[in-house]
């Protein structure tokens, strides 16, 4: 059951729970990447393979070799750079709350492939949102701070959601791991976040 | 009278704490004061280390670390362009309003300051040094002053000396350059409660042991005072290239039992170290203020000092002894230091100092120059290109280059990342709710 929707240009967050009597329901909540910011992606890469492409033709061409020749082996290469950086698309990254055993963050790419990573509940210390800093950008991530580990563990691995999609999630963390979030601050960032 | 609106004022400089020294007290007070007054101030810096991110300091002050690596001097390399997307982001995401740069050694302040008007925010920069005209580095520096300097808002100096010495190196004109000093945390440095018997008068020296501070000096001035008053001893305090020359003054002259050298001192441990003394010394060879000299008075010392830079106009003439940077003129002002020493009532001199020198008073003279400059009037690119062409026949032309260039790498984030799309952070206001600080914006945000 769907009970929250929010959506920007980039990303459109889904929060699904089920039914509302039990506190015991298994709560999702889903970061999707628009197709609008797919086809962002897609028109951007488009433009690298042509550059990349452009430069294979230009190089054989200057070689003085065979035109047919120089177009299989551009197209081979665009082909094989297309190939490569399609695994590394993503499609959407969820937050499972299983309360009382933990949380499961997975990663869905463009290409079918999905990537889970299972926390157990008493693992967790305490979720956090994180200014993160990086040479060329600033973002809000939701961190979560595991015993026994030194840095943070990042919830969200590929996807930079806004804040006013990360603050119900990190609602939720609180909720099932059995923190006041009312009291909570807002976390410096004083450990390296882990990728 | 209808308040003033309260400003968002972005601070600049590769030079913050960790790292200790004049420009970073000076950020940190100005920007604790003007949070006091109730603007908004935000400081970004590079990574010092393994402290990179966001932090937030005393007050509520957020300081953006960002992840640059100090390439020499504490400094980060010179990208032009590179930090162009950082500084961007930091504008749009606090809100800014006015953009105020430090020190003209930082290549970070002059690159934002460079985005900044590119982008049409009020720029104000304040220069902490002095700098020559002849070396090749400081003709150099003076270039890029120029540049930087060609198309800001308002600048402030930190005393009348260093504001002619801005004025003659950038071609700014003086009527857009104000004189703000620097102050002191008085409540850091009282004397001690019970004065130092003055059986043994105590000579204290703290400053790095570099050319630029005068350690060539101290290890010709030194030995001769100790020949001359068999009661004086010296405090050294702190660290650098020339602490050798000392080392082998003292054996040279075995003066060990007379000459205590410290080594690096931490800044919290600095007024300890002052108020075992009965007079500062200073040496330097060039100083635009010497905050060093303030700190002393404070605590009671009278003070010898080099008569440099804006060093005259730092205290009042019963307070301090100057002579010109040379051993022997420096020995003569010891020694009328040593007989005026009876009539220096150091509670006296530190309650002066309190009404002389406070960071709510320069906080204060700061936020006129910030109205100053949210008055200037927007200048369109065409306009501003015309400044920069004045600034020489081939310099004038490359930084038209610099500045189209930078226009066209702004318009292009804009277009890859539209100014709606960078999300503004919640204003932090610190308060005490249930023994935990918690962000009163942040709080709103998640109800």
């Amino acid at each position: 059951m769907v009970s929250l929707s929010v959506s920007n240009k980039r990303y459109t967050y889904i929060h699904e729970s089920g039914s509302k009597s039990t506190r015991e329901a298994i709560d999702i909540h889903h970061v999707i990447i628009n197709g609008s910011s797919g086809t962002g992606y897609a028109r951007r890469w488009g433009l690298g393979f042509f550059l990349v492409f452009l430069a294979s033709s230009m190089y054989f061409l200057l070689g003085k070799d065979n035109p047919a020749r120089t177009l299989s082996w551009g197209c081979l290469l665009s082909g094989f750079l297309v190939m490569l950086h399609s695994r590394k698309f993503v499609k959407k990254e969820s937050v499972i709350i299983l309360p009382t055993f933990g949380i499961q963050l997975e990663t869905q790419y463009l290409s079918g492939k999905t990537v889970s990573r299972f926390i157990p509940i008493d693992k967790i210390l305490k979720p956090v949102l994180v200014e993160c800093v990086t040479p060329i950008t600033c973002y809000w991530s939701l961190s979560l701070f595991l015993r026994g580990e030194e840095q943070l563990t990042l919830v969200f691995k590929e996807l930079r959601p806004p804040l006013k999609m990360l603050v119900p999630i990190w609602k939720a963390l609180c909720a099932a791991i059995g923190t006041d979030h009312q009291s909570e601050t807002i976390a410096e960032e004083e450990h390296d976040v882990s990728s | 009278m209808a308040e003033p609106p309260k400003l968002r004022v972005l601070m600049v400089s590769d030079f913050f704490f960790p790292n200790f020294g004049g420009v970073e007290n000076h950020i940190y007070y100005l920007s604790q004061c003007l949070l006091k007054l109730g603007h908004k101030v935000v400081v970004m810096t590079h990574a010092y280390g393994n402290r990179s991110g966001v932090r937030y300091m005393t007050g509520g002050l957020k300081v953006y670390y960002v992840p640059w690596r100090p390439f020499v001097m504490q400094t980060t390399f010179p990208t032009v362009y590179g930090t162009l997307p950082i500084v961007r982001t930091i504008l749009r995401r606090e809100k800014i309003t006015v953009v105020h740069g430090h020190q003209a050694f930082s290549t970070l302040c002059h690159e934002a300051l460079m985005h900044a008007r590119t982008m049409g925010y009020k720029v104000v920069f304040t220069d902490h040094s002095l700098y020559g005209f002849a070396d090749v580095g400081s003709i150099h520096m003076n270039k890029v002053l120029q540049f930087s300097l060609a198309d800001i808002d308002q600048a402030i100096c930190v005393s009348h000396t260093s504001k002619e010495n801005t004025v003659l190196r950038s071609g700014l004109s003086p009527a857009k350059v104000f004189m703000i000093p620097n102050a002191v945390d008085t409540a850091m440095f009282k004397p001690a409660s019970v004065r130092p018997s003055t059986d043994i008068i105590t000579i204290v020296v703290i400053s790095r042991l570099v050319y630029r501070k005068g350690a060539d000096l101290l290890v010709e001035v030194i030995p001769e005072v100790c020949r001359l008053y068999p009661n004086v001893r010296f405090v050294v305090g702190g660290d650098g290239p020339k602490h050798v020359r000392l080392e082998e003054m003292r054996e040279k002259h075995s003066l060990q039992d007379r000459v205590e050298m410290l080594g690096a001192v931490p800044h919290s441990r600095v007024r300890s170290v002052l108020v075992t003394g009965h007079i500062f010394l200073n040496s330097s060879l060039t100083e635009a203020f010497c905050i060093a000299i303030l700190e002393a008075a404070s605590c009671g010392l009278l003070t010898v000092s080099t008569r440099v830079g804006g060093v005259p106009e730092v205290l009042p003439d019963d307070m301090v002894v100057l002579a010109e940077p040379d051993p022997d003129d420096m020995v003569r002002a010891i020694e009328k230091a040593i007989s005026i020493l009876p009539t220096i009532n150091p509670e006296e001199m530190h309650n002066r100092m309190k009404k002389l020198y406070s960071w709510q008073d320069v906080a204060k003279r700061t936020e006129i120059v910030y109205d100053r400059a949210l008055k200037c009037s927007n200048r369109s690119l065409l306009e501003r290109l015309m400044r920069f062409l004045s600034c020489g026949a081939w310099a004038g032309k490359l930084f038209c280059m610099v500045m189209i260039l930078d226009y066209l790498l702004w318009r292009l984030l804009q277009l890859l990342q539209p100014d709606e799309d960078i999300e503004e952070a919640p204003d932090i206001c610190l308060c005490h709710h249930r023994g935990v600080e918690v962000s009163e914006g942040l709080r709103k945000k998640i109800k």
